[in-house]
């Protein structure tokens, strides 16, 4: 036989630390225990299997390169159990041993050691790897551990018939035995617990393997133990003899007396049939652990002895908190799931793990941490159904799903499903279906290890509740709880008094922490509290109040920056802050919290408002307007600055020049910061004043509307309102103005059309009150056009600059004009003169110009260019007849 | 064109004030070894307005030629896409852009959209390889994670690409990036430099300057010379020969807020709490930043209150400005420094008159009580009820009416039943 390569190496590890379990078990005296393994030997087949003894051949290296080491030894059974581990921390001791023997058996150099050799690291310390030689002569040994083996089975293989105190007497003698020898030699063996494997974890490695172990609350594991017991008839067919009622009901003896109730009066209708098979034994509460295995055990191995096809599942739903258990009475028995509920580190997935495996049943873990969504769950847990029929050894199963409070955490939906594969499950039962799973989910519920036992099982059982989580309280609920003082009962006492409201801040502690809407919960707080009469004279409640709904609003932004969600947990005990500060007696008024919501909305709303209007002034300007500058600094001396006071609502000939001046500065920061006058209909009458000639109920309002930034409620803004004349004029102005640009920059790309601008207005100004040169300009262009058609690719920029500047002008000052007449928003916007003497050169031209080629050019012309001209109809004193633009040109 | 954007200097040489920067500015420029710069200073002193003259001086009059974009950005995150719409303003030379726009996601504009136009290198017309300036603004409002991951695209791209950062306070600026920057430090301009800007606009717009007219307009300011020559104009225009008793427009969101300020010395009670919180909304919803109320709230509070307790309110309002910050609500500490304000003068008065008890414990004797009183003429702002409230919840009396009766007289109000009655509802606690 050969050891060379790695594999065998591990897996002689492995065994190796099998073999120490069993043993360590063993050493304890634990009887069940014990017995469990004979059961297991028995599962195995009675005469000892290839597999069987392969394995404890292989042994036989890991005994070997002890023996010559340990040369006090004398019992080969026992000195197997000898770590190697003593050797290595003695290394002296066996630096000694090579001197003695000639052979090198255990060196630092692989290489020095003949034939096969076994690397062994030292745990503590140094970390010194040595290599042990394999010595392959002591079959002897492993023969003696089959012999003994194959006596234990044989012992047991007519166990099932056997009576089982020749078993239990048969235990008891090799236990006494195995705690007399190991006693003698406690000096050489080190407990099983300072084994070689230091890699593992403390909490794998003293972690409970045995029913008995477990450290958590003996009367819940109990609990635990006999729900899955009530499983047996189910799982491991009625045929074969259940596990007695007798252990049963002294199992549930020693649960709680409620759950007791609960069991026989609701939950479990059969039981009223009454037992079965009358018990043979007579169960003391000391020893019940032990008697109660015994029988389960037999099931188990009948079970997948005879019924391999049926293969049912148990599941085991395990969590943080909540006690949700979905509940369903299967064959009228059991409860179909069970939950396992506690804070952290009682040991729930090691009871269910351990008491699962104590009866017989395969475990499978869904590990639901790891993926939470529904659809993974559901897949994950067919598969563990239905794998029972690919799958060749089949234990019945037990589905552990581990942390299904962090399933709950995406949406419940891992509940729902499950809940919805308990209803299927029911369902294909009822209907007597022959399915092949008969799959069967329990769920346990293990509260709070120590505290109470009895409590909140039976609820979970017996309620349809799934978890207080989807308590449907209003949120106006939860703020009268903050608010309204429950009224204690006169007679109770003082301090029942002081208990009740402790209650009352547990009440308001979990009605909260169900909520997953806190922000909303302080809105509403916030919203509301004020309006509460509290007796408050120094206000020291209400800073207290609005200090602690600033705490919340931190912990709110810091939870939602650093997503740690876990810090949501002190909300709740916030609202207790304030409940006790503000709470009356009397019925609050609460109105659901819309301030802030509106706040929020109208800022966006505004802030839109001035974004799109800054990318609307030119960016050489915009660029210099950030919105926190404009609020702060911007806003109120602008108004001011586009409001004079002394504009007078008059035309424009009969303003001075100064005045004039100031109003075309005012047009030019209107345009350049594209501000304008819109026209709204006015149902408040808060802007019309009261001198503007306007008739119907039209005022101007700045469009965009940037004096709202400054009007706020019950606040009259400093800067003065003008008159809606004036407005009125600047609309127009500013539109012209526009208009005037536009074309210009039409015309002139390369040019800074602002500049332009700027010129063309100045322009205007000067040339404002000569107003014969102006039409005399006008004819001036309308001839230079005309020449221009004629001679079409003349056409340059120097003459459209000469020209634009009267153009400007002549469409401002037309405009202006217009607007002499109070009240007339329609004129004509040229002389009559100048218009005639146009239109009839044009129709001259028209005559003239009977090619068409021409004409199209001449019109692609008149499009490049520039002009002006606003016909209004019924403004003319002369002939009235619709025409077109092109007409004029 | 407004003054201020019509006198903002073009260039580095035309610049009033801050000189001495603008000198060494362009020297760095000269020197053609421009490191990445941070302009940090107060608003409304001139560093944006530096920036500009300097892309001017260092691409010449092209770099003026900007236009706006409005671009959507899809940026790879992980499992999806998001998509951000940012607007940058851009001439062939450089990029502006304000990346904390993006809120939250900011941390994507920065690694992706600035990474990537870092990348692009632009190539001179001449075939040389130039390099490109990315202007970001506010730069203290980008999120740690932004900053952080901004501090790499400085490094790697540096030799094609600079960066201009400004922002109002470096603090907020971590120090990474401020390390990789030439930080300049634009003050606030003093407000002689103001008048000097002031005086030198009124010349070129051919204005009479009355004396020490110009010294108000700049007094009023603030020190942001931007509201100084806005109200300048806003003065022009409203009334020109300018006079000295001409009233310079305030501020109208400041003018909001001395009225909260003198709502909340009127009236402690939670019916004006709720009151004064609808102004609060009022101011925040018209885009004024929790900030500034805040700051302007307390130096109009300061105004009025009496010394012993300016100290006090200072320190509610540096803890609570502290705590809005790290909150989101900010209309939760703003009024909690509200309150906190008041609760400041009931601790001060318990204070101050714990300490005199002794003397005025026997309340049968008048003087004693007038005495009192005098006390509470020290808070000119209280009015009656609270008064009453201050006398009783400080001075534990057997005599309370006696009290009431005297405060009642000494107020000039009469002692109805109704006073008896508020008292009497106040102040059962106290009386033991």
């Amino acid at each position: 036989m050969e050891f060379p390569d790695l594999d065998e190496l591990q897996w002689l590890e492995v065994n190796q630390q099998e073999e120490e379990e069993e043993y360590s078990v063993e050493l304890e005296v634990e009887e069940d225990k014990f017995e469990i393994e004979d059961d297991h030997y028995e599962s195995e087949e009675a005469p000892p299997s290839p597999h069987r003894h392969s394995q404890s051949r292989t042994q036989i290296p890991s005994y070997d390169k002890k023996r010559p080491r340990s040369p006090l030894d004398t019992d080969y059974d026992e000195c197997v159990r000898v770590r190697v581990r003593t050797e290595i921390e003695t290394p002296d001791v066996s630096i000694q041993l090579e001197k003695h023997d000639n052979a090198i058996y255990l060196s630092r150099f692989a290489s020095e050691i003949d034939g096969d050799c076994v690397p062994i690291t030292a745990p503590s310390g140094s970390g010194e790897r040595v290599y042990a030689k394999l010595d392959r002569h002591t079959f002897s040994v492993s023969d003696d551990i089959v012999v003994k083996n194959s006596n234990m089975s044989a012992t047991s293989s007519g166990l099932i018939s056997e009576s089982v105190c020749v078993l239990l007497q048969n235990a008891e003698q090799d236990a006494l035995l195995k705690a007399l020898q190991s006693s003698s030699e406690v000096q050489d063996t080190l407990p099983p617990e300072s084994s070689v494997m230091t890699e593992e974890l403390w909490v794998n490695k003293y972690a409970p393997r045995s029913f008995t172990e477990l450290l958590s609350d003996e009367q819940t594991n109990r609990e635990v133990l006999s729900w899955l017991k009530q499983w047996d008839a189910a799982v491991f067919g009625n045929g074969i003899r259940n596990t007695e009622d007798e252990v049963l009901s002294a199992l549930r003896r020693h649960s709680s007396l409620p759950l007791h109730q609960k069991h026989s009066s609701a939950s479990f209708p059969g039981k009223s049939r009454g037992p079965k098979y009358p018990g043979k034994y007579t169960v003391t509460s000391s020893n019940f652990e032990h008697e109660n295995n015994r029988p389960k055990v037999v099931d188990n191995v009948q079970n997948t002895r005879q019924n391999s096809s049926r293969t049912p599942d148990q599941k085991v739903v395990n969590g943080n908190d909540g006690d949700d258990g979905a509940v369903g009475v299967d064959d009228g028995v059991v409860v179909q799931v069970l939950l396992l509920c506690g804070p952290p580190g009682l040991g729930k997935t090691t009871l269910a793990h351990v008491a699962a495996k104590h009866c017989g049943y395969h475990v499978v873990e869904i590990n639901a941490s790891d993926d939470r969504s529904s659809a993974t769950i559901e897949a994950k847990i067919l598969d563990a159904v239905q794998m029972n029929s690919v799958m060749a050894h089949s234990k019945p199963k037990c589905l552990v799903i581990d942390e299904i409070d962090g399933a709950l955490g995406d949406g419940k939906g891992a509940v729902e499903v499950i809940l919805k594969m308990v209803a299927a499950e029911k369902k294909s039962y009822d209907g007597n279906e022959a399915s092949i799973k008969e799959g069967r989910y329990e769920t346990k519920s293990l509260n709070r290890g120590r505290k109470v036992v009895s409590l909140s099982r039976p609820v979970a059982l017996s309620s349809q509740v799934i978890g207080r989580k989807d308590m449907t309280r209003s949120i106006f609920d939860v703020w009268k709880e903050v608010f309204q003082k429950r009224k204690p009962k006169q007679s109770r006492e003082c301090n029942i008094n002081s208990r009740k409201s402790y209650d009352a801040n547990e009440f308001l502690y979990s009605l909260v922490s169900y909520r997953s809407d806190n922000e909303l919960i302080f809105d509403g707080i916030h919203e509301n509290f004020l309006q509460l009469r509290y007796h408050d004279p120094m206000l020291q409640k209400t800073v207290h109040c609005l200090d602690t709904l600033g705490v919340s609003d931190l912990l709110h932004q810091y939870v939602l920056r650093s997503h740690n969600m876990s810090l949501s947990v002190y909300y709740p005990s916030l609202t207790i802050t304030i409940h006790q500060l503000l709470a009356r007696v009397e019925t609050p008024s609460i109105e659901w919290p819309k301030s802030f919501q509106r706040y929020r909305s109208l800022l966006m709303e505004k802030l839109e408002r001035l974004r799109s209007w800054q990318s609307k002034i030119a960016p050489c300007i915009s660029r210099h307007l950030s919105v926190n500058s404009f609020v702060e600094d911007t806003i109120s001396p602008l108004l001011h600055i586009l409001s004079p006071a002394d504009v007078r609502p008059v035309a424009v000939q009969l303003l001075s020049d100064k005045e004039k001046t100031d109003l075309a500065q005012l047009i030019g920061i209107m345009v350049l910061y594209s501000l304008t006058y819109k026209n709204t209909k006015s149902d408040s009458s808060a802007n019309k004043s009261v001198h503007d000639g306007l008739l119907d109920a039209v005022s101007f309002s700045m469009d965009p509307p940037i004096s709202g930034f400054v009007n706020f409620k019950g606040y009259k803004p400093g800067h003065y309102e003008l008159a809606s004349a004036v407005k009125q004029l600047l609309t127009y102005e500013v539109e012209k103005h526009k208009i005037v640009q536009e074309s210009i920059a039409k015309s002139m790309h390369s040019t800074d059309s602002s500049k332009l601008d700027n010129n063309a207005a100045r322009d205007g100004e000067n040339g404002r009150p000569k107003s014969s040169k102006m039409h005399e300009a006008l004819c001036d262009y309308s001839h230079e056009g005309i020449t221009m058609n004629k001679s079409q690719k003349d056409f340059c920029k120097p003459i459209i600059h000469r020209s634009t500047s009267p153009l400007g002008f002549g469409g401002s000052a037309a405009d202006v004009k217009k607007l002499k007449f109070p009240g007339d928003v329609k004129k004509p916007s040229f002389g009559s003169f100048n218009f005639f003497d146009r239109f009839k050169k044009i129709s001259h031209k028209n005559c003239h110009n009977v090619d068409s080629l021409e004409e199209r050019l001449a019109n692609a012309e008149r499009d490049g260019r520039h002009l002006l001209f606003k016909y209004n109809e019924g403004f003319t004193n002369a002939v009235k007849r619709p025409m077109r633009i092109r007409e004029f040109l | 064109m407004l003054w201020v954007d019509k006198y903002r200097p073009k260039n580095l040489d035309k610049v009033l004030i801050h000189e001495q920067t603008a000198q060494n500015l362009k020297k760095l420029v000269t020197e053609q070894d421009c490191p990445h710069l941070l302009f940090y200073g107060p608003p409304g002193s001139g560093k944006k307005t530096l920036i500009m003259a300097l892309l001017r001086e260092m691409f010449g009059p092209s770099a003026e030629k900007v236009r706006v974009e409005n671009k959507g950005w899809k940026v790879d995150a992980g499992t999806r896409t998001i998509e951000i719409e940012l607007t940058t303003l851009s001439s062939t030379h450089h990029v502006e852009l304000n990346p904390s726009d993006a809120g939250f996601q900011d941390r994507y504009i920065v690694q992706e959209i600035i990474k990537e136009m870092a990348r692009n290198r632009p190539i001179d017309t001449k075939g040389k390889r130039g390099f490109k300036v990315l202007v970001l603004n506010e730069v203290d409002k980008l999120s740690k994670e932004a900053q952080h991951s901004l501090r790499r695209t400085m490094e790697k791209y540096s030799s094609s690409c600079r960066l201009i950062l400004c922002c109002n306070s470096s603090s907020k600026v971590t120090e990474a990036v401020r390390s990789r920057c030439l930080n300049v430090r634009i003050n606030a301009p003093k407000n002689e430099e103001i008048v000097k800007v002031l005086e030198f606009i009124g010349k070129k717009e051919s204005l009479e300057l009355p004396p020490g007219f110009a010294a108000r307009v700049a007094a009023k300011s603030n020190r942001s010379l931007r509201r100084a020559i806005l109200l300048f104009e806003a003065c022009r225009v409203q009334q020109y020969p300018f006079t000295n008793s001409q009233v310079i427009p305030p501020m109208d969101w400041e003018e909001y807020v001395s009225e909260i300020a003198s709502d909340i010395m009127k009236e402690q009670s939670p019916k004006s709490l709720f009151q004064v919180r609808g102004k609060f909304y009022e101011l925040l919803v018209n885009c004024i930043p929790p900030e500034i109320i805040l700051k302007r709230l307390l130096s109009e509070l300061l105004k009025k209150l009496d010394a012993e307790l300016k100290h006090e309110v200072c320190h509610w309002a540096a803890y609570y400005e502290h705590r809005m910050r790290l909150g989101q609500k900010a209309i939760f500490h703003l009024e909690v420094l509200r309150l906190s304000f008041v609760t400041a003068r009931f601790a001060f008065l318990a204070f101050f008159s714990s300490y005199d008890c002794p003397k005025l414990n026997q309340f049968h004797d008048t003087s004693v009580c007038s005495q009192v009183y005098e006390h509470l003429q020290g808070f000119p702002y209280c009015n009656f009820w609270l008064k009453l409230e201050l006398v009783f919840s400080v001075y534990w009396a057997p005599l309370w009416k006696k009290a009431i009766e005297l405060v009642c007289f000494q107020m000039q109000q009469p002692a109805t039943a109704e006073v008896f009655r508020h008292c009497s509802l106040c102040f059962r606690p106290f009386r033991g």
